[in-house]
Parts: structure tokens; sequence; C-alpha cells
């Protein structure tokens, strides 16, 4: 891999438009090397959108799409750097699994095989089936292929749209360890998916989208270790809620029987253990929250629906 | 992009069939007229009538008896598929991230239509020769109510035959290409190409129709029957002027659409 200061993606306040719909506004964000970035949001948030425009299928209206330094456009090569698996799984189905490969392979006038051909049919694990005929395969057999396809270019950018669709768990295992172990080589992975457990394994960091827009970008890590929330063991949950609604800094509060989960940004521990007991109520512990990815997508997420109602 | 193309479209097996229908037809003509061999077909007059004369007489009948309707469905059918196969399946969006340029991808269906086109004409001249030889033998070219014609002559219009026929089944081929391009599906492509060759044949038909029917590539297509008249004369400058506008046109629009179609959207 050639050594470079750019980020290996690079999305420059994207934006596009379908007829009415403001599929992306303005989005920007980047992907370095070793980084396994996963992009999140609701369906119609524009993840698809988005990816499209990073590989050059669709133009946007403004902004720039790069990799590894390069602007992207319409079979752009130094696509011949990047695997992709967009939009799902698609072959010529009277072609065998291997003579799909070979042809979208030899399409780019390279010589077969390609360089990490071995590996990637390892991981697709199709065995024999890779002589059958396209169109006798199932699903996930299908998938597997696509996601061979994308890896046997050893490439240096991976952008994948639900690669785990229709894996099975070992797969999904195996396909983790596979682009863990890219990323820790220098690969850049993009990964848009709905599976926030799987993505919370698997990402280095996130980017959240909701209607087009960037919700938050950064590493996992940092969201998901938030300083701010605290689980707090209560004799009586709704009480507590009313003491700590009229707390200063208290942000968001939610009685689930005896625990109150409450964030407050910059307000130490000690204080809002303080206004409690001050105001009668028993505190039997504190625990600083540690937040799925689920529970932070869906408080973002919901967040910004609320905000685009009003 | 050639290859790709003629991997997945000239070596389908539909493909391959239609090619053996095609080659089967010169053979079952030759099996039926063999009995004749040597003599006039029955009571039938020109091309036809002369067809058990010779390999040759019987390569021509054959190419006059496939080429209004079922070599121009030959043709259409892989035409339609080049166009729009890889979107109804779904490859085009990894050919473009492969990375095939637009144009390259243009420039390798376009050499597939036409690589296919002259697969199906040579199909048919090469089943008639081979078939006719085996029945009827090597002779000269025999015209009723002419001289025989030298075999010089009669290769040399053979081969104008078999080239423009080439050239009028490519101005199908380009419109059946043109549909694939701007029609949804692929069989909705190829259901109005052949459509358009059923229809244009019947206006063609119709004497009272000639101002519309002039303008149709299909009103040109038998022309070359006029090479083996006794006369020896045919007017092919007006034909191979209308394929190729034809060609042109069809072409010209399908690159335009291409060019400004989202492959996204």
């Amino acid at each position: 891999m050639e050594p470079s200061t750019d980020p290996m993606v690079r999305a420059r306040e994207l934006s596009k438009r379908y007829g009415r719909t403001q599929a992306v506004s303005e989005l920007g964000f980047a992907v370095e090397s070793g980084q396994i970035c996963g992009l999140l949001g609701p369906n119609g948030a524009g993840k698809t959108s988005t990816m499209r425009m990073l590989v050059g299928l669709s133009a946007p209206d403004t902004g720039s799409a790069e990799i590894l330094g390069s602007p992207v456009a319409l079979g752009a090569g130094v696509l011949r750097r990047v695997g992709v698996l967009i939009d799902g799984p698609a072959f010529v189905p009277h072609l065998s699994g291997l003579g799909n490969l070979r042809l979208l392979w030899s399409a780019t006038r390279r010589a077969w095989p390609p360089p990490a051909l071995a590996d990637a049919l390892d991981l697709a694990g199709l065995g024999p089936a890779i002589d059958r005929k396209v169109k006798g395969y199932s699903m996930g057999m299908k998938q597997r292929l696509m996601l061979a396809q994308a890896l046997m270019r050893a490439p240096d950018v991976l952008i994948l749209d639900e690669p785990a669709n229709g894996l099975d768990p070992a797969e999904v295992r195996a396909l983790r360890e596979h682009l863990a172990a890219l990323a820790r080589h220098g690969a850049a992975v993009l990964v848009s998916s709905h599976q926030l457990a799987e993505v919370q394994q698997l990402a280095t960091h996130i980017v959240v989208m909701n209607h087009g827009r960037l919700v938050t970008a950064g590493p996992l890590a940092g969201l998901l270790d938030d300083t701010s929330t605290y689980r707090v063991q209560v004799d009586d949950g709704e009480r507590a809620a009313t003491v700590l609604r009229r707390t200063a800094g208290a942000a968001t509060i939610t009685v689930r029987g005896g625990e109150v989960t409450v964030t407050a940004p910059g307000v130490p521990a000690r204080e809002l253990v303080h206004s409690l007991v001050t105001a009668g109520v028993g505190v039997t512990a504190v625990h600083q929250a540690s937040r799925s990815l689920e529970e932070v997508f869906l408080t973002m997420t919901r967040g910004d629906d609320d905000h685009a109602a009003r | 992009m050639l290859r790709v193309e003629l991997t997945t479209q000239l070596l389908r097996v539909r493909s391959l069939i239609a090619l053996a229908c095609l080659a089967a037809v010169p053979v079952a003509a030759g099996f039926a007229t063999a009995s004749h061999a040597g003599h006039r077909n029955g009571t039938q007059g020109g091309l036809f009538g002369a067809s058990t004369y010779s390999a040759l007489n019987h390569t021509m009948a054959s190419l006059a008896f496939i080429a209004p309707l079922l070599l121009p469905i030959a043709v259409a059918l892989p035409a339609t598929a080049i166009a729009s196969a890889d979107r109804d399946w779904g490859t085009l969006r990894y050919l473009y991230v492969a990375p095939v340029t637009r144009s390259r991808l243009l420039a390798g269906k376009l050499a597939a239509v036409a690589v296919t086109t002259l697969a199906a004409t040579a199909c048919v001249l090469v089943a008639g020769l081979l078939s006719g030889l085996a029945l009827f033998g090597w002779h000269r070219f025999h015209v009723i109510g002419a001289p025989t014609l030298t075999t010089g002559a009669a290769l040399g219009r053979v081969l104008a035959a078999g080239g423009y026929t080439f050239l009028c089944m490519l101005s199908i081929a380009a419109i059946a290409f043109a549909l694939g391009v701007l029609l949804p599906r692929g069989t909705e492509a190829l259901g109005a190409a052949i459509a358009f060759v059923v229809v244009a044949g019947i206006l063609n038909g119709q004497s009272a129709l000639h101002a519309v029917t002039v303008v149709l590539p299909v009103h040109y297509w038998q022309n070359w029957t006029h090479l083996f008249d006794p006369a020896g004369a045919a007017h092919l400058g007006a034909g191979t002027a209308a394929q190729i506008a034809t060609i042109v046109l069809a072409t010209g629009l399908a690159v335009l659409v291409l060019s400004r179609r989202d492959p996204a959207a």
C-alpha cells in the first residue's frame, strides 16, 4: 500500500436528491487506514445512497467523494483497489460461481487469478458448489460469493452494504475476523448494517445518519463510554426521577422500577446522589452507564426524529 | 468487455439453440427438396425454383427464406439481451465498480452485437452451403431463364448478398439494442423488436403505404435477391443508406440514453 496522508475514504459535503426526496444532505466523514467504520442509520437514512456516491455509481449533486485521495466517478481507476458489495448480490445466473468471479475480474483486463482468490474462496466456503450455476444458489451462498468477489482483489478499501445479510452466525463471525485482519494490515473498511450488535463487535468507528444528514461520527468506544450517564439504584424510582428533573444539568431521565438512568453532562455523580439523599430518596448504588450501540443509536436517531417532527 | 459480453450472451444455451434453429432450416429445406437435385424445384421460380441446382443456389434460397423473419428474430434475441441483461441481473453495478468505464462497456456491447449478428448470418450461409454441398453438389449457379453464372461471378454475388444481409440484420440488431436500453426489461425489448419486424413486414406488403414503408429498413431487406435475377442487376444503394441511417440513429439513441442514465437509478 502506498503511504499517504489522505484518508482512505472521504465524503466531502455530499448531497444527493432523487426527485423531491433529499437522500443525502451535506454529509462529511472520513475513514482512515486500519479503521472499520460502521455506517448506521434507520431505513431511508441515506446509507446506500452515500455508498453509491462513494463508489461512483451515483454522481453527487454537490460535494465530492474521494478514495485513496482520488476523486471517484463512474468506472474510476481507483476502484481497482476497492472491494464493493452494494445493493445485494448480483450474478450471471447461467454461469458458475467461479465463472462469475472470473468474468468480473477479467472485465478489468487483469490476468486471472486475483491476488487473494484463495483466501476469499476459503471465507466463502462454497466448496464444490463454486463450480455449479449460480441460479441454484441460496441467498446465503450468493452473499458469500459476492463477498468473495469483493475480497479476492486484496483491496485497500472495502465498502460493504449489509455484508452479513443471509449469513449464519458462524459465517458472520468468520467475516468479522477476516475484516478485522484486513484492517490490521492497513485496509479501511466501511460497513453499513442494521445488525447493531454485530457492528459493535466489529467496528472501531461509526458514522450515524438520519434523514440524509450526519448525526455523529467518531470512535465507537468514545460513544459507548459516555461518562455523563449513570445508573442509580434507589428505593423509590418515581420520586428519584422527580428530584433529578429539578437538578441542574440533568438532560434525560428514564425510570425502570428502582433504577433510574440519568444523563447529566458535566455533573459529578456525587452531586446527583447528594440531591437525592437531601430529598429523602434512599440510594443504594451508582454505576457509570456502559451503553450498548443499540441504545446509543436509538437515542440519537429518535432524538433526531423528534427534532425533525418539530 | 467484448469477451465478457460474448461469454454471457453468445455462449448461453438459448443463443446456441437459436443458432441451431437457424442452421436447421437450410438442412431441413435441403432434405425436403433433395428429390429434385439437379432439376428445377417443382414449379417455383426465382431463387426457390433454382435452389436444387447447386450448393450456392441452395444457400441463397435458404437466405431468402430466413432473412425476412427468422433471422431478424434470432439477431434481436442476443441484441436485446446484450443491452439489458446486466441491468436485469443487477451485474451492471458490479461491472462499473470492477471498474469498467461507461465508454468501454458501451463499446464492448456494440462490438458484441456486431459479432452475434455476424454469427447468426454466417450460420445460415454456412449451413446452407454445407447442406447444399452434401445434397446437391458444387455446380455452377443456375439462374432460371438466364445463362448459368461463372463460379467467380456467383461467389461475388453471394458475398455481396451475404454482406448486404449482414448490414440489414445489423439495423434490426441496432433497433433491438436501443429498445433493450430504453425499455425496463429485456423480454419487453425483445417483444417490441419482434413486433416491429412483423408489423413492418405487413406494412411493407401494402402498396398503398409505399410512402410510409420506404423509410422502414425492412423495406429494403430483400433487395439483394435481384442480384440473381435474369437481368442480374440490383440497386442496393438506397437499401444500404437506409440500413446505415437506421444503425446510426438507433445506436446514437442508445448511446445517448446510456450516457445520461444514472446507473444507480
